[in-house]
């Protein structure tokens, strides 16, 4: 059995576009993972070019933060050719891994680049022999399967010596990642190739052998609750995971902001100080708040019963919480300047929050609007406003509702 | 000449199944998942020596992702069956490449990450790693099938009749909605119902797992197979029953370019939700540029 050296924990955190990737290093990620316009498994997200990889990986760095790449699709033979040029270019660029579940692109990227590799969670890697056999391939660190419990990523760790990364908070496939195909049937969108239309969050009627209904109160759904692992995010750091990974490479800066914010407070105030790591209850229900989903431990603490269903219907309500975005703060005229994200008006209770400050409630008073004229309401999507508040505020702190 | 291999029902030692294929697939409980059936492991010696006494192959599915504490058991299965004679293990979970290695098997491998057997190029990963066979993806077409057979030197197995795994979790999706509600109902299988199109779906003690609505039949692609070298054509008998099963693996025994269309209809005759798969239906993957 290995030694196990209990390092901080890497926070990892998902990055749609640029803005996304400087939000989520701003706010306490040590590493982003972002995914190229080929060869990731989030076609449908905005995703870097080339060119917008390396200024990310420009900012990234400067920060002292890493970027790493998904290029994990199952390849077809058409999609190989252009392969090894964009390897290649990703090598060229300086990104710090890329994120693969094939194993004809680790041959590839191994021969051709320095790139380092990890492999990815749609090998739903679920025990030592496996992780032996990759760390044999060159992968230098193991995304585990979502299904994985404390005890089996404990006796990983002790057995082999490689990083092992795994989900801490955000959706869950409620297949076993890489063995579902129900886009490809019901929708011929390839979701092994990042053209999942998540039909497990559909409703269906659900039928007996005789093809009689069997009805409940709600239809039947193979929807899951999300994750959510702050609970447990002290016994994580003792067992030695190298990287806690965000899943949400479509979600919103605020969704972003939010989560990575939390996760960077929990993991640092135990980090620093474990005698006193107390379990923050206002985190919790920061998360709970601006994902509107409910969210549990699931297979960590071997749970996977009706409790971490989702039966409550597939539309999340969209998120009014989030009201705006600080641009600056004018010390001397105490003055935030604000870009609205959704209504708000004047004597709302609302709550800023970032990287530098603690929750701080406020009920706004005194609206100006871009002229300096007194307004009451802000209505219009992305106005610019300056709201008049005595405590500090920075750039990139967020405005929500206070509930 | 392109082989039949055809997964089996029950038990059963039925010798007019065995007249109109070349070769078996078989399940062992606790260690393979998306079979109608599994031996249990005390089983597996007589019927691997029953179907070495007619001449079959058989390849044996070990096919689901193992966890820690499922490793003794499957070094155990895989030495017992290394001493057997059998064809190959047909493997999801890589530990399975791992194991072999250090346990010094000599027994052949094929990959069998079902979804994800779309590329020359990785079956010649797995190739070079001494993984002869390869159980090709249900999700794409023929031509890719075609070029796969060009660019490699693995034998390949491709499903042409039957039911499709399409979803596999280890949670235990019908149990948990039956559990929710209070509802009652010891169906052995269930069925998911979607805009007129039902799917089977099987909750069992290895998890869910669900299948195609429709049952892939490409009788008439089976010679497109043949010419093309390919070498084993799959014929899945999950959820089809039995004497209609024999009938069809007889049809692909015996069909060639003077009875296929007659043959491919006396099939859509005895089933009313046939289609070709994915064999002509490129799925798209990228809505927006």
């Amino acid at each position: 059995m290995k030694e196990i050296v209990i390092k901080k924990p890497e926070l990892l955190a998902p990055a749609g576009d640029l803005e996304r990737l400087k939000i989520a290093l701003l706010y306490g990620a040590d590493a982003v993972y972002i995914g190229g316009s080929v060869f990731g498994l989030r076609a449908n997200a905005a995703n870097f070019t080339l060119k917008e990889i390396k200024k990310g990986v420009t900012y990234a760095h400067s920060l002292g933060k890493k970027v790493y790449v998904t290029v994990n699709i199952v390849l077809h033979n058409k999609e190989a050719k252009e392969l090894l040029d964009y390897l290649k270019a990703l090598d060229k660029i300086g990104v710090d891994a890329i994120i693969v579940s094939d194993p004809a692109i680790i041959k590839v990227a191994k021969d051709n680049t320095n790139l380092e590799i990890h492999l990815s969670t749609q090998q739903s890697t679920l025990n030592y022999e496996a992780v032996e056999f990759w760390k044999k391939q060159g992968v230098s660190r193991i995304v585990l399967a979502r299904e994985t419990t404390k005890k089996e990523i404990e006796d990983i760790i002790n057995k082999v010596d490689i990083e092992i990364e795994t989900f801490i908070h955000g959706a869950m496939c409620s297949s076993i990642s890489g063995r579902c195909v129900l886009s490809n049937f019901l929708t011929a969108r390839d979701s092994n190739r990042g053209g999942c239309s998540q039909v497990c969050r559909w409703d269906f009627k659900l039928l007996s052998e005789n093809l009689k209904p069997i009805e409940g109160e709600k239809d039947f759904t193979f929807c899951t609750k999300d994750l959510s692992m702050l609970t447990h995010i002290k016994e994580m750091i003792d067992m030695g995971i190298s990287s806690f990974k965000i899943e949400g490479r479509m979600r919103s800066i605020y969704y972003i902001a939010t989560v990575v914010g939390v996760y960077r407070k929990a993991i640092d105030k135990y980090y620093n100080s474990n005698e006193n790591y107390e379990y923050n209850e206002k985190y919790e229900k920061m998360l709970r708040e601006c994902a509107n989903r409910d969210s549990v431990p699931q297979f960590f603490n071997n749970i996977n019963d009706e409790t971490c269903q989702y039966y409550n219907g597939r539309m999340e309500v969209s998120n009014q919480d989030f009201l705006g975005v600080v641009l600056e703060y004018d010390d001397e005229l105490k003055l935030a300047t604000i870009e609205q994200r959704n209504y708000f008006k004047k004597g709302d209770l609302v709550e800023f929050f970032g990287p530098n400050n603690d929750i701080i409630e406020y009920q706004i008073d005194k609206i100006l609007d871009i002229d300096n004229n007194l307004i009451d309401v802000v209505r219009h999507p992305r106005q610019i406003v300056k709201i008049k508040i005595d405590k500090k505020l920075y750039k990139n702190d967020m405005m929500k509702k206070l509930k | 000449m392109t082989k039949i291999i055809a997964t089996l029902k029950t038990k059963e030692k039925n010798l007019e199944l065995l007249k109109y294929i070349d070769a078996v697939i078989i399940g062992i409980d606790g260690y393979s998942i998306n079979l109608p059936f599994n031996y249990n492991v005390d089983e597996i010696e007589e019927a691997i020596s029953f179907f070495n006494l007619h001449n079959k192959e058989v390849f044996v599915f070990l096919n689901k992702n193992f966890r820690n504490d499922e490793l003794d058991d499957l070094k155990y299965i895989l030495n017992r069956l290394d001493n057997l004679n059998i064809n190959g293990i047909v493997y999801y979970d890589i530990a399975i490449v791992n194991l072999k290695e250090k346990l010094g098997l000599n027994i052949e491998l094929i990959w069998g990450q079902e979804h994800m057997t779309t590329n020359s190029y990785t079956i010649n990963y797995w190739y070079e790693y001494g993984v002869k066979y390869t159980l090709i993806s249900s999700e794409i077409t023929l031509d890719e099938v075609l070029e796969i057979k060009n660019n490699t030197n693995s034998k390949l197995i491709v499903q042409l009749f039957g039911y499709i795994p399409m979803f596999n979790s280890l949670r235990h999706v019908v149990k948990n909605y039956k559990r929710q509600f209070k509802l009652i109902d010891e169906s052995k299988i269930n069925y998911i119902e979607k805009e007129d199109k039902i799917y089977p779906i099987i909750d069992n003690k290895d998890g869910t797992v669900v299948y195609s609505s429709n049952i892939i039949n490409a009788i008439e692609e089976s010679m497109i197979m043949n010419e093309n070298n390919i070498d084993y054509i799959l014929l899945n008998s999950f959820n089809i029953e039995a004497e209609k099963f024999i009938e069809v693996c007889k049809l692909f025994k015996n069909v060639d370019k003077n009875n296929v269309s007659e043959y491919n209809i006396r099939i859509k005759e005895m089933f009313n939700n046939t289609d070709k798969g994915f064999l002509y239906k490129e799925t798209i993957y990228k809505v927006k540029e």
